[in-house]
């Protein structure tokens, strides 16, 4: 299941004390059903604030952001919960599993915020952690799981209602290299079977480089990745 | 296998709160605000329920003391009523449903003189038997008890007895501040009347009260204005019996229940419980603060998952019922303990009369308790008003979370 992603001139501008810091200054981007896009770009580019713009987790100064055809800033709050819920699934750098829920519940949780049947929602969950090789740990706690497990554990909980449009904000950028590795192997392999859209923000290029576009995020544009940097 | 509260059928808030409540033990400092919310609470509701029940159980002693002192229902007839009119008032009232004994009095104050000795006392000039006003009545006389009537004459209080050394029989001067005038000036008008007996004036009497036959009483302080009391049988059927009177009296005559008769005292009784009920009422606000900060802290300890949660789609309603009921939880944790406590402290101290106190002071040897339902609701309801106020405000401070914010490290 997959969706189409657009964004439009999106302005987002924060206040520093008296000083407006325009962090996003017109941004237009366009993902197309089951794409796997990389937004690369320095620390403190908006990498993250445009991330939570396509998200809906934040509204825009300017601009709008479409997902499935569907205007975001024309929802209320609770329309805009019901499409993070069903329609969006996030990964972030830092697992925020509910360390008082194990594993198993915490991957439930979507589906009870979406009104599951218990027994609907626990079977998913089982069904999810086994694809990432956790069904040993399904009743652990986060604080007994290890950093990988811990992100392993949150892209199945991005994953609990089959969303159609995944975002990843650096996914691997609190691992070792190889839990990373294999977060992103696990990340990537789920994306193209469930032919999931999904937008990754890195500031990794070798993680960028595994995409299939790179957009560079620069001085508040985006813009395509030139070759020769692909290359690199 | 680990408890799993997310495939149970309960609602989402309802698991996060039970979850939240379950999980604070976790960390020192939220177990401890939570202890001491908890504990607040507990022991608000520990003192408002006994204090109140303490000041109860002293207020029903002392109304009963004072009641059983007081007729049921007084009537003061006209001044110009004869004692043939005041017959036949009462033979009136007698007949009337609902009374079982009228009585004939008059009432004035004067002086005792006995062995040297003056003591100011209000006395009552009864017709027969002796007022139920004047309880546990006895002649303490071989020859009354022999003969089995009471010897007419002047009936102190035990307490008067006991101090001034006087038995059945002895002599008292009662002296009216109403004089007789005589071509030599006016003089006292004195009246040497043998005791005829004991009561027991109450604990909580401080005026020496007297009674004495009704013509002696009526040469003492001329003719004044006569009085029936009324025995209806008790407080309630008083009422009732009261509002029947008016038709069979003459004019001008009034009647006071109970009630009226000591409606000072009932006025003050009903004063003093509610400022010790405001009072104690303002633990309870500072029991809610505590809880209050201890959400504010739980919020803040879960900032991260409330911002998770939001971005999972959970609306701010969901959150705020969650966090609404976690307060809900604590406050009843601290209202059951406290309840418990203080209902079996007070039902204990009562039964048990563990706080004694020096019975020549006060006019009960120990503190009496009374725990009344109503009071318990109402402590109840306050407690948990108060809490939900506070718990409301901590969840909608953790639903009005930005959950980018919440999210950042």
């Amino acid at each position: 299941m997959s969706v189409q992603v657009q964004a439009q001139g999106l302005v987002k501008t924060y206040r520093d004390g008296a000083r407006r810091v325009e962090v996003l200054k017109g941004v237009d981007l366009a993902v197309e059903p089951g794409e796997l896009v990389a937004i690369v770009g320095p620390s403190g580019s908006g990498k993250s604030t445009l991330l939570h713009l396509l998200g809906g987790l934040d509204r825009p100064d300017g601009g709008r952001v479409v997902i499935g055809g569907e205007d975001l800033s024309r929802r209320s709050g609770a329309r805009l919960a019901a499409l993070r819920n069903r329609t969006i699934g996030f990964v972030f750098q830092f697992h925020h599993l509910l360390p008082d829920f194990t594993a198993l519940e915490n991957v439930m949780l979507p589906g009870r915020i979406a009104g599951q049947p218990p027994r609907r929602a626990l079977g998913r969950a089982r069904e999810l952690l086994a694809e990432v090789g956790l069904s040993e740990r399904e009743d652990h706690f986060p604080s007994e799981l290890s950093g990988g497990e811990r992100q392993r554990v949150a892209l199945c909980r991005a994953l609990a209602l089959d969303p159609p449009l995944l975002l990843a904000d650096e996914p691997t950028g609190n691992l070792d290299p190889a839990s990373g590795e294999r977060v992103l192997e696990l990340l990537l392999a789920l994306q193209e079977r469930h032919g999931t859209t999904a937008v990754l923000v890195t500031h990794n290029p070798e993680v960028a480089g595994r995409c299939a576009r790179v957009l560079v995020l620069d001085k508040g544009v985006l813009k395509p990745q030139s070759p020769a940097s692909r290359g690199s | 296998m680990r408890s799993r509260l997310l495939t149970s059928k309960a609602p989402l808030p309802a698991i996060l709160a039970l979850r939240y409540l379950w999980s604070t033990r976790r960390r020192a400092s939220t177990t401890f605000l939570s202890v001491v919310a908890v504990g607040a609470i507990a022991l608000g509701v520990f003192a408002l329920i006994v204090s109140l029940a303490a000041l109860s159980g002293f207020q029903q002693v002392l109304r009963t003391e004072v009641l059983a002192r007081t007729p049921d229902i007084e009537v003061e007839l006209p001044p110009e009523t004869s004692a043939e009119d005041a017959g036949r008032a009462a033979a009136a009232v007698r007949a009337l449903a609902g009374v079982r004994e009228v009585q004939q009095v008059v009432r004035g104050r004067g002086w005792l003189l006995g062995g040297g000795r003056v003591a100011a006392a209000e006395l009552v000039g009864f017709d027969g038997s002796l007022p139920p006003s004047f309880p546990g009545a006895s002649a303490r006389s071989d020859e009354a008890a022999a003969g089995g009537e009471e010897r007419p004459g002047l009936w102190i209080s035990r307490r008067l007895a006991a101090a001034w050394f006087l038995e059945v029989g002895d002599l008292v001067d009662v002296v009216s501040p109403r004089p007789t005038l005589t071509p030599l000036g006016p003089r006292p008008r004195v009246r040497t009347l043998p005791v005829a007996g004991v009561y027991d004036a109450g604990k909580a009497a401080e005026q020496e009260r007297s009674a004495l036959p009704l013509d002696v009483a009526e040469s003492l302080f001329g003719p004044g204005r006569r009085r029936l009391l009324v025995d209806a049988g008790g407080s309630e059927e008083a009422l009732e019996v009261a509002a029947t009177l008016g038709p069979v009296l003459p004019d001008g005559a009034r009647v006071a229940t109970w009630q009226e008769l000591n409606r000072p005292l009932f006025f003050a009784l009903r004063l003093e419980r509610i400022f010790l009920f405001l009072g104690v009422s303002l633990i309870m606000l500072v029991a809610a603060l505590a809880l209050l900060a201890d959400l504010m802290l739980i919020v803040a300890n879960k900032r991260e998952d409330v911002g998770m949660l939001l971005t999972l789609g959970a609306t701010p309603v969901r959150l705020r019922r969650a966090f609404v009921l976690l307060g809900a939880l604590l406050a009843a944790a601290g209202t059951t303990a406290g309840g418990a406590l203080g209902v079996a402290t007070a039902v204990l101290a009562d039964r048990l009369h563990l706080l004694k106190l020096p019975g020549d002071v006060f006019f009960v040897e120990h503190v009496p308790f009374l725990v009344r339902p109503r009071d318990l609701v109402l402590i109840l309801g306050i407690t948990l008003a108060l809490a939900l106020a506070a718990s409301y405000y901590g969840a909608h401070r953790a639903a009005a979370l930005d959950p980018v914010e919440a999210l950042r490290r």
